[in-house]
């Protein structure tokens, strides 16, 4: 193998890449359907999945502590977008598309998309370096060795708080950046609140808002599922907790952009305008 | 009781158990002895059905553990009590919490039931006073002992211990002992102790293995293990530097 030729060497790495990629790809899907699997046979013998407790606290961290983050950021980018947008508009005098424009992207496209990197950021990264050093000192072992499924116990209330409160956080960021374009609109070009809402109503469809729901689910989804995979599969003590935090936030974030782009890709071919 | 049979055992390059076999009987409390990084652990988790082995089989009462799905082996988990080295105590859960919560998750009792047996198995351990301690604000030794209560909530047939009075100071090493004789005494429980605290060992156990090279090596009751003419568990007993262990001698296995 020392001597093989370079071209070679580059094909085999490649295809030893790709390989590690789709056998990590296909043990997140499983961890997933075994996540399901041991919710569902709790269900199926009439008990609770996992304590409301324990659910609402995933919430409230992962949800109302990232509403100001989401809002603020969002916020800004309204802000930036409005007014650049509104600058190259105005040279041809369709300053009144700044509304619409800013709310379709933010709806269909950027409210979702900035909330999940937002979120595999701060939630995606805390869930792994809880459960990762739960793994390391025994904790998930010594909840496997009691009898109990850690993927429902630990793995579904995070998955399912991220997966319901995704939308709701991508509605907050689309409100913001609506909220801010609408002040730039008003500060620079003249297009006052009740006609910034009308054009607003006029140009959003009904299909924008589902879209952007509808992916924020499945951006809620993947992130906790990469984020609860990565920390129950830390291997090496602490600097391996550090190791697979890192992992989880940059595998999450490219899955999400990854993912996003598959979905307007496959949404567009199935459902074109 | 415990049943493993030809066990292999490896972990990437490194063979842990190499044909280990052992029988446990019911109320009998065993201790497994090695050294450190000899796969004490592992055949505690083997048991378990944490790890699997590469080859063999285990068997706890009927159940093959080996052969075990999934839903079958968390119900059978709940008829074995484990005590880990560290302790293994949810950092997160407060010590009643910690205690409760075999019982919340695994049983349809009533939050007062809960809190009886709670109390009850705390009281056992002499950590009543602590329950609305987190497990940070605990001493080793109080871990230790939540962990033992946590273990016994279910009334377990089988107690698993991994290392029970490693790293304690001697009288508290002394008291997770005697607690763990009474509770065999009282309870009727079987135990498998892996450890390599002598004092500890001998005061534990009533029947004693050596685990050497993946394999038993010397299998007695704690008299008849101690005047064991096993160059490897004299050398192993006195803890002198000369002898098969440091050199790395097949002799010992063969002259069983």
């Amino acid at each position: 193998m020392a001597n093989a030729h370079p071209p070679v060497v580059v094909a085999q790495e490649i295809g030893q890449v790709a390989r590690n990629f789709l056998r990590e790809v296909g043990s997140v899907f499983w961890f997933i359907a075994h996540t399901f699997e041991e919710t569902l046979e709790r269900i199926q013998h009439g008990r609770v999945p996992f304590r409301a407790a324990s659910f609402f606290r995933h919430t409230e961290r992962a949800g109302v502590d990232s509403v100001p983050l989401v809002g603020l950021v969002s916020f800004f980018l309204g802000l930036t977008m409005a007014l650049l947008t509104g600058y190259q508009l105005q040279r041809f005098g369709t300053e009144r598309l700044i509304p619409g424009l800013v709310a379709i992207a933010f709806t269909r496209e950027l409210g979702p998309l900035i909330t999940g990197i937002m979120l595999a950021a701060r939630i995606g990264a805390a869930f792994t370096a809880e459960l990762g050093t739960m793994q390391v000192s025994e904790e998930v072992e010594a909840i496997e060795a009691m009898g109990i499924g850690p993927l429902r116990f630990l793995v579904a209330p995070r998955l399912l708080a991220l997966f319901l409160l995704m939308p709701c956080l991508s509605t907050v960021s689309n409100i913001s950046a609506i909220f801010a374009s609408s002040l730039i609109s008003k500060a620079y070009f003249s297009i006052a609140f009740p006609y910034f809402l009308d054009l607003v109503k006029d140009s959003l469809l009904i299909r924008d808002i589902i879209t952007g729901v509808l992916k924020s689910f499945l951006f809620g989804l993947l992130i906790g599922a990469i984020a609860c995979y990565r920390g129950l599969t830390v291997k090496g003590g602490a600097a391996g907790v550090g190791t697979s935090t890192t992992s989880s936030v940059v595998t999450a974030i490219t899955a999400v952009i990854g993912f996003d782009t598959l979905y307007n890709i496959v949404y567009t071919v199935f459902f074109p305008t | 009781m415990v049943e493993l049979r030809d066990v292999h055992m490896q972990f990437e390059e490194k063979k842990v158990l190499d044909g280990f076999s052992l029988k446990v009987e019911p109320q009998e409390r065993l201790v497994i002895m090695g050294q450190s990084g000899s796969g004490k652990s592992t055949i505690l988790r083997l048991i378990l059905g944490t790890l699997r082995p590469n080859s063999g089989s285990i068997f706890f009462k009927q159940f093959e553990i080996t052969r075990l799905r999934r839903r079958k082996l968390q119900q059978v988990r709940r008829h074995m009590g484990m005590v880990y080295q560290y302790s293994a105590l949810l950092s997160s859960r407060n010590v009643r919490d910690n205690v409760a919560l075999p019982l919340e998750e695994l049983t349809v009792k009533s939050r007062s039931e809960i809190d009886k047996i709670v109390d009850e198995k705390l009281d056992l351990v002499g950590m009543k006073d602590t329950k609305e301690l987190l497990p940070e604000e605990l001493s080793g030794g109080m871990k230790k002992r939540i962990a033992l209560a946590r273990a016994l909530v279910l009334n377990p047939e089988l107690l698993l211990l991994d290392e029970p009075s490693a790293g304690l100071d001697p009288v508290i090493a002394s008291v997770i002992d005697e607690l763990i004789i009474s509770l065999s005494e009282k309870s009727k429980v079987t135990s498998i102790t892996a450890t390599h605290e002598m004092d500890s060992a001998f005061r534990i156990g009533t029947r004693m293995a050596m685990l050497y090279q993946g394999k038993v090596i010397e299998e007695a009751e704690p008299e008849k293990f101690k005047q064991s003419k096993n160059p490897v568990v004299a050398q192993f007993l006195s803890g002198s530097t000369k002898g098969p262990i440091l050199e790395g001698s097949q002799d010992a296995i063969t002259k069983k």
